[in-house]
């Protein structure tokens, strides 16, 4: 049973605020991601958990207690760093059993546990070999056996994977998420790699410019991401400027329709998920203002299905993202889509940010002739 | 069916890659081999052949002569002596000092590392008489210390002490050098890692920094114990007048003495210690690095 508590966990480096009252708490047997940017903090962060960085201000509790006080030998925490983890003059049972000798184990048990944490991270036999004898997964690996061998309360893992070729990541990531399910340990993920959070996370803290922009459940990372910020870190968002006029929203030369009890006079976005932008028929009997006309400008095809990006220059005031700015969209794969050829596309659901507070969700439904009957979400 | 032998085209493409693995490194080596040869190698090979080469007969006599006499087996333990207490000196200031510069930041730590360094940029001449003016007799330290009332300061100039002292400051910026560039493979990761795993900061630095700086350690000793055992320059103008460290020796019994043979004969003596130590340095250096057995 571990719990962590952050609670307005702040450092300045010479002045400069680099992790700004950060506030979270991890469940036992959870696995939080913390995803954002490069320099935003990250690190840090994890850092002042492991006791590798002095908070400037704030609290880091685990299980109700707070660690401030101690170094880094002595908090329960184990990290996992990104590279040059491994210590190159000792052989990978020597780096697995090191800190348990630290602690004066018995070395019988030593030797059981280094073969068990071993079979653990799947490495059984590697016992001999030099960490240069290793491929760069098995490093990583062999750093994972030496921080779970002691049993922290906490695992921390600064990310680990980085250094490694695309499909061997996702190898690991995988491994660990059972082995994390196996062994229910309380983990804390660093990565800038939003496909690896939103795989292995229970729950993701998106982090901005030292601050915690949000912290949820991936699905509701994705769905209803609750800054500007987040929507257009996590995932393709479409972004649109939009102002409010007779209770409607207005973009450019279309209108759509607007939340009930928005606060006037703000700068509003819409934010749209190209998956949420329904490619429809030319129809001319739909109302013209509904339907956005697009023009296409590239098509990529990512596998099973299409990307494309296209001008709607409808959609802006401004001239200049008028001929700019391009729509990001979904099609089959089997979709007929040329360059220069015209588009129509209806909205099915968006977010309607209100200046810096959280989003409204709106849901057209799928037959567009009846505007008036929008389900709104909040 | 036609036989004509085709001729292999690889050979033009052979040619240049075979010049490049199997010639090119031979060229490159060549000059520092024929230069090594002619003023190391063949004056070195002289001087033994002169030593034990004496009348149209092989004899060790003029060894012999060295051993038995006091004035000269007293200049070898002086100089075994002092090379001793120059190279344990330049370790216990010189690790304590990298570890400093490896692991501090900011201005402080960049003022430590220029004045340490400084030395080198000095010529030991002109680093000797430096010394001499500074904590010589009637120098800088003996006035100041007159000038607030303590008197009776006894110089190290022309004693052990003051050899000591400039060749443990001329020597401390390469020491620093190798062991901090030693101490900066040591990646930070490795460090933490071993903070992380409940290694207090002294077990961190024997088990961890210590073994994977070995190779600078062994760099740094073998160095020091060649430069300091055949220095010349600071023992010649520091040093007492007896015992004399080998380098001083070898200069007085060659000029003073006009025995050429006998100057090098303590010449071959010194050459062949410097040489055991710098077998060890070669080990270590072409040793396969660190974790590759
Ligand atoms: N020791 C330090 N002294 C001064 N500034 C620092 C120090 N460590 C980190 N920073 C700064 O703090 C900011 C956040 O660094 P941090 O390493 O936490 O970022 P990160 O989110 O982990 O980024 P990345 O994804 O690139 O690893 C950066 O701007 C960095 O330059
Ligand atoms: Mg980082």
């Amino acid at each position: 049973m571990s719990t962590l508590e952050l609670i307005g966990l702040t450092k300045r480096f010479s002045g400069r605020p680099v992790v700004n009252d950060v506030s979270l708490s991890v469940a036992d047997g959870e696995f939080v991601c913390i995803l954002g940017p490069s320099g935003c903090g990250k690190s840090t962060t994890l850092r002042m958990i492991g006791g590798f960085e002095e908070a400037t201000q704030g609290d880091v509790r685990i299980d109700g207690a707070s660690v401030l006080d101690l170094p880094p030998n002595r908090r329960p925490t184990a990290m996992v760093f990104q590279k040059y983890t491994l210590w190159p003059h000792m052989r990978v049972a020597e780096n697995i059993a090191f800190g348990l000798g630290l602690r004066g184990l018995p070395r019988t048990e030593i030797e059981r546990e280094v073969k068990q944490s071993l079979a653990l991270v799947g490495l059984s036999g590697y016992d001999r070999r030099y960490p240069a004898q290793l491929s760069g997964g098995e490093q990583q690996r062999v750093a994972l056996a030496r921080a779970l061998v002691l049993k922290p309360k906490l695992l921390l893992l600064d990310e680990p994977f980085s250094n490694l070729d695309a499909l061997l990541r996702v190898r690991l990531r995988e491994e660990l998420h059972a082995i994390q399910r196996r062994i229910q340990i309380t983990a804390v993920f660093v990565t800038h790699d939003q496909e690896e959070a939103l795989s292995l996370a229970d729950r993701i803290a998106v982090m901005n410019a030292g601050r915690l922009e949000q912290l949820d459940t991936p699905d509701q990372i994705y769905a209803r991401p609750r800054t500007l910020f987040v929507a257009d870190f996590i995932g393709q968002m479409n972004l649109l400027p939009a102002t409010l006029e007779d209770g409607r929203l207005r973009l450019g030369r279309h209108v759509l329709p607007a939340p009930e009890r928005l606060p006037g006079n703000m700068p509003l976005t819409v934010a749209v998920r190209p998956e949420d932008l329904a490619v429809v028929a030319p129809n001319r009997e739909t109302d013209p203002g509904t339907l956005w006309q697009a023009r296409i400008d590239q098509a990529i095809d990512l596998g099973h299905y299409r990307k494309i990006l296209a001008f709607a220059p409808g959609l802006f005031v401004d001239a200049q993202a008028a001929g700019t700015v391009r729509l990001k969209i979904y099609a089959p794969k089997h979709f007929n889509a040329r360059e220069g050829d015209p588009l129509w596309l209806r909205p099915d659901r968006y977010l309607v940010y209100p200046g810096g507070m959280a989003p409204i969700e709106i849901r057209q439904p799928l037959v567009a002739a009846d505007h008036s009957a929008s389900a709104i979400v909040m | 069916m036609t036989t004509r032998p085709i001729a292999p085209k690889t050979t033009n493409t052979v040619w240049p890659q075979r010049l490049k693995d199997h010639v090119l490194p031979y060229l490159l080596v060549a000059p520092p081999i024929l230069l090594m040869t002619l003023l190391i190698f063949l004056p070195a090979g002289q001087a033994i052949v002169e030593t034990v080469w004496i009348d149209g007969a092989v004899t060790v006599a003029e060894y012999i002569k060295f051993f038995q006499s006091p004035i000269l087996t007293a200049n070898l333990w002086f100089t075994f002596w002092i090379t001793l207490a120059t190279v344990g000196l330049l370790f216990v200031i010189g690790l304590p000092l990298s570890l400093y510069l490896r692991f501090a930041r900011g201005r402080i730590a960049a003022a430590v590392q220029m004045l340490a360094l400084f030395p080198l940029f000095v010529p030991g001449v002109i680093l000797a008489y430096a010394l001499i003016r500074a904590i010589g007799p009637h120098g800088l330290f003996d006035t100041l210390l007159h000038q607030i009332g303590i008197d009776g300061y006894v110089s190290p100039y022309l004693k052990p002490q003051g050899i000591l002292i400039a060749l443990v400051w001329q020597e401390i910026p390469f020491t620093v050098l190798v062991l901090t560039a030693g101490l900066r493979q040591v990646e930070d990761t490795m460090i933490e890692s071993a903070r992380d795993v409940g290694a207090s900061d002294w077990q961190t630095f024997w088990r961890i920094i210590f073994p994977l700086i070995q190779r600078a350690l062994v760099i740094v000793f073998s160095l020091n114990v060649i430069g300091t055992f055949g220095a010349f320059t600071i023992p010649y103008l520091l040093g007492p007048a007896q015992p004399m460290m080998m380098g001083v020796s070898m200069q007085q019994t060659f000029n003073n003495y006009m025995d050429r043979t006998g100057a090098l004969t303590q010449a071959v003596l010194t050459f062949a210690f410097c040489a055991a130590v710098g077998v060890l340095y070669v080990r270590t250096v072409t040793r396969s690095p660190e974790g590759r057995p």
